[in-house]
């Protein structure tokens, strides 16, 4: 049914650019508490 | 009022610059004539035709030209290091920005209309008989780029690939004015001409709103 | 992290239920059969767009008067947020157009304002990344932000006034003129499950934000050290 197909792909997709969306925020926030936690030690280390 | 005659006396600054040397106003028209060129080849321009779809194009040929145009606008302030001379010359940094829009409406106006006889004479479409009404809404409309052009080129000129910048900010930011003033000029260029109120006063009010825009928010756009 | 971990699961929650509702208890349109339900996601996530696009603006107010960083970590995250759903809204359009009216796209008001509105904020976000300073970068970002929402309405009106005259198919009507009373209740409910969602992203994203302000100021006293 083309229908069907249309309906799920639209919904499969739209929740797909969320999901890609949330995922790259929480990649970009991980990687910036390392990016932190590297900074701050060597904060440590030269004081 | 000394926003007024600051506004004068940097409005003076500006055409005296320019027309020292014409080059902005050279350089833009031989790009619109490029463009027209151009878009000639991408239909056939039969006499119905071209007045459905040339003042489109000549529209959007004067976009473009417009948002090369207004680069150098604050971008020269910046690389001769002017700006805050500029700034300190004037009580309401408002004027800055009333003159130097007011001198991108005269040379987009001016632009625009020599460039409309050699579009009639291109495009086989009559308009001695709308000139006057021409005139008119190609005021309103250049008043209008020139506007939100002058505010967003003090913007692209603090960013890097400013070439690109201003374009892509201003383009999209004046499809009212690309719609409305195309709409008007296919009204004028019609058949049966007509005058499009509607489109008019939309365009009036495109300009008011920016205007006033620009003036509450002028001064943090030059910010040190 | 426990707080995170149940808003996150009651906005999941919110938006099964809003999706089951779309396919089970929303009538079956007349004309369109069940395609037309993709519009309970499509409309949705264009209202919320603009709510997170008008959160960027008072931000943008609220930054270039009071020049609280805070302001301009929300203001891109609700730029960002909202440009997700102004992208899911214009992909599940002809999505939705296709099987319904044999045509991709159509250049009525909403979907070309859209676009348009999603060129405005791609330039947004783009222009953030051309200017290196961070507080510069807050306020030209904020200026254009400002610039960008009030031209918002003059678009929408010049596309509605003088582009709607050409043959577009209908698009039901005005979102809620003439919607049976189920759908109307369901398209509330999906519009606050788009809300919720993206309030969710939004806390995320301004976290993140407000890292990378932290991240900043450590960068500085080391350099300074």
């Amino acid at each position: 049914m083309k229908n069907l197909d249309s309906l799920f792909a639209a919904y499969l997709i739209g929740w797909g650019i969320f999901f890609v969306y949330y995922l790259t925020v929480a990649r970009r926030t991980s990687a910036l508490k390392t990016e932190i936690e590297r900074l701050k030690n060597s904060q440590h280390r030269s004081s | 009022m000394s926003v007024l005659s600051n506004t004068t006396a940097l409005l003076g600054k500006e055409l005296r610059t320019e027309f020292r040397s014409r080059e902005l106003l050279t350089t833009t028209i031989v790009f619109i004539l490029i463009v027209l060129v151009l878009f000639s080849f991408t239909f056939d321009p039969t006499a119905g035709e071209s007045r459905r779809f040339g003042p489109g194009l000549l529209w959007l040929a004067f976009l473009f030209a417009a948002s090369l145009m207004l680069q150098p606008c604050f971008l020269r302030e910046l690389n001769n290091d002017t700006l805050s001379a500029l700034r300190l010359s004037v009580s309401d940094p408002f004027a800055i920005f009333l003159a130097k829009l007011t001198a991108n409406t005269i040379f987009l106006l001016l632009t625009e209309l020599l460039l409309l006889p050699i579009f009639a004479i291109l495009y086989n479409i009559p308009i001695a008989a709308v000139f006057g009404q021409l005139v008119l809404v190609f005021f309103l409309g250049s008043l209008g780029v020139a506007t939100a052009g002058t505010a967003l080129s003090a913007i692209s000129a603090q960013a890097r690939m400013r070439e690109l910048m201003l374009p892509l900010l201003l383009l999209p930011l004046l499809t009212p004015v690309l719609v409305a003033s195309t709409e008007v000029t296919i009204g004028l260029l019609d058949r049966q001409p007509f005058v499009q109120w509607k489109g008019v006063g939309f365009l009036a009010v495109f300009d008011i709103v920016f205007l006033t825009a620009l003036w509450i928010f002028g001064e943090y756009l030059l910010e040190e | 992290m426990w707080r995170r971990l149940i808003g996150g699961l009651a906005v999941l929650a919110l938006v099964g239920a809003a999706a089951y509702a779309s396919f089970y208890i929303a009538p079956e349109e007349r004309t369109m059969g069940l395609v037309q339900r993709i519009f309970y996601l499509h409309a949705a996530c264009g209202l919320t767009m603009f709510t997170g696009f008008f959160i960027c603006f008072c931000s943008n107010i609220a930054y270039v008067f009071w020049r609280n960083p805070k302001s301009d970590a929300l203001a891109v995250s609700a730029a960002e947020v909202g440009l997700v759903f102004s992208t899911v809204n214009l992909v599940t359009g002809p999505i939705w157009a296709h099987p319904a009216w044999g045509i991709w796209w159509t250049w009525d008001a909403r979907l070309t304002s859209a676009f348009v509105l999603w060129l405005l904020y791609i330039a947004y976000l783009l222009l953030r990344t051309l200017v290196e300073e961070p507080e510069r970068r807050a306020l030209l970002s904020a200026l254009f932000g400002i610039f960008a929402f009030l031209d918002v309405p003059l678009v929408y009106g010049s596309i509605r006034w003088w582009r709607t005259q050409h043959p577009q198919p209908v698009l039901m009507g005005g979102a809620g003129s003439g919607l049976e009373p189920t759908m109307l209740k369901v398209f509330f409910f999906s519009i606050l499950a788009m809300h919720a969602l993206m309030v969710l992203l939004l806390v995320d994203r301004y976290g993140l934000e407000k890292m990378r302000g932290e991240a900043e100021i450590v960068r500085r006293e080391l350099e300074a050290a």
